[in-house]
């Protein structure tokens, strides 16, 4: 499955550190051991840095409209810092990557990998599965048996599903 | 000049070179001499990103030069040069032209366009360094992108500063004295919408200064991008072997004496066009040792890499560099 090549993020086992040469920082942290890392992150941003620090359970529509307002308001130097579920993180990164941010201003801590977001290109709706990848998981939008590859697109988040049996005689 | 050009054979030499009649010599500065080009029986010429050059032959050698229209497909392409008296000829060979001589040129080459997501463009231009932020300027109020221009030139001497007013308003701050030049992009520098970009062209110490401060102020590198002039003075080198994979040749490199000069005496044809480490077409795959990198062409990650070199300036760490030619 294109393994070499693939865009399913490698997230690295080990946690990054603050952007040292980072002026202001905003963490998010999604689930108990989320907002425990962006805890230890907080105490290890470099001192006279102002860091924000937001806590959600998940990345639903407010947090990721306070994401929005935030980006929107930041200077250049501002950092972004991401830390729990994969699910959670690709769903903020998605928002700061479509509204101009560089993959050089965003680190990531990713908790868990269990639970994805599917996009089906047929109808277009996004399920929520915990199917891995190279396994099928119906569309909540069209009932399809999707496929779900082994790609993630950046802007959307999510992990692209096709028809399963798409090319076998109905 | 003209005589030896007018010949077909000339013309056809090198194919997709553009032929191109000086229509209009203007003299915007003491110093600083603009050409008008165009196709010698009129028509449009290819359109191109801001910020691009064209490579002109000077004579016995080739330099690149900004083109500073907005880069919609005109009649007319426009490149200014500062006369450098103690350069290599390039500049006097192009203040000699005159209006009807007619001179080759590669199609326009882009290596400094605006990035299409940034949401402001801050553009800083020193002395002649303006003229591909004239480009840019133009492409932005043309496709009215955000921008700002900081423009630090010698008192008096500012090439196209009447233009450039009219054109951006109170989106120009020129500048006749560096240290104010300098305060004012350190004080541009340090307060910028996220989603800016920095785009630099002049004199390397002012590059530097942008990237020094720009580094120090939290801008990621991606976020910077700057154009040189040239290759800074280069030392000769110490001598090494290049080894030809392919033919299993041997080619000494003296000190003095540039890879690519080595290679072209060894008969190896390797296409180039600047010669001074800035455009990118000399670039050589590397299959082992470690090459000594000194243009300004690869990025970081492909000078760690070490499968590649630009032959025109660049050398090797190791006695012998095995090539893939």
């Amino acid at each position: 499955m294109g393994a070499e090549h693939t865009s399913v993020p490698r997230w690295g086992s080990e946690r990054p550190a603050p952007d040292p040469s980072a002026r202001t920082v905003l963490l998010v942290g999604f689930g108990a051991r989320g907002c425990a890392i962006t805890t230890a992150w907080s105490a290890d941003v470099p001192g006279g840095r102002p860091v924000e620090v937001l806590a959600a359970d998940d990345a639903d529509e407010s947090v990721l409209a306070v994401l929005t307002a935030r980006i929107a308001g930041a200077r250049v130097g501002w950092r972004l810092m991401l830390a729990g579920p994969e699910v959670d993180v690709l769903a903020a990164r998605a928002v700061a990557l479509r509204a101009g941010v560089l993959d050089a201003e965003i680190r990531c801590a990713v908790t868990s990998t269990d639970r994805k977001r599917v996009y089906c290109p047929h109808c277009r709706t996004t399920t929520a599965t915990t199917a891995p990848v190279g396994e099928e998981t119906p569309c909540d939008g069209c009932g399809r048996r999707l496929h779900v590859y082994a790609h993630v697109s950046r802007r959307a988040g999510a992990y692209l599903g096709f028809m399963a049996d798409a090319e076998e005689v109905a | 000049m003209t005589a030896t050009l007018t010949a077909p054979d000339a013309l056809r030499a090198d194919d997709g070179r553009l032929v191109l009649e000086v229509a209009g010599v203007v003299d915007e500065v003491p110093g600083v001499r603009t050409l008008a080009l165009r196709r010698p029986g009129g028509g449009l010429l290819p359109a191109h990103p801001a910020g691009s050059h064209v490579v002109l032959d000077c004579g016995d050698r080739r330099n690149a030069y900004s083109l500073t229209g907005d880069g919609s497909a005109a009649d007319e392409y426009r490149v200014s040069v500062l006369l450098c008296p103690g350069g290599g000829g390039g500049s006097a060979f192009v203040h000699r032209l005159a209006v009807g001589d007619v001179v080759t040129a590669s199609r326009p080459r882009s290596a400094f366009a605006p990035v299409s997501t940034a949401r402001h463009h801050l553009l800083i231009a020193g002395g002649i360094g303006i003229t591909p932020m004239l480009s840019h300027a133009r492409a932005a109020v043309r496709w009215k992108r955000s921008f700002e221009l900081l423009y630090g030139h010698r008192p008096g001497a500012g090439a196209y500063l009447d233009e450039l007013r009219g054109l951006c308003g109170d989106r120009l701050a020129a500048h006749g004295s560096t240290a104010e030049m300098l305060a004012a992009v350190r004080a541009a520098l340090a307060d910028q919408p996220l989603g800016t970009h920095v785009y630099v062209c002049g004199p390397a110490p002012l590059i530097a200064f942008v990237e020094e401060t720009a580094a120090e102020l939290g801008w990621p590198g991606e976020r910077v991008h700057a154009e040189r002039f040239s290759a800074a003075d280069l030392d000769p080198g110490e001598p090494f072997t290049a080894r030809l994979a392919r033919s299993g040749t041997r080619v000494p490199v003296p000190s003095g004496t540039s890879l690519l000069v080595a290679l072209e005496r060894a008969g190896v044809a390797v296409p180039n066009l600047c010669r001074q480490g800035v455009c990118g077409e000399c670039r050589v795959p590397v299959r082992s040792g470690r090459p000594l990198h000194r243009d300004l062409y690869l990025s970081e990650t492909e000078r760690a890499a070490g499968d590649s070199v630009m032959c025109c300036v660049s050398r090797s760490v190791d006695d012998e560099l095995e090539l893939d030619l």
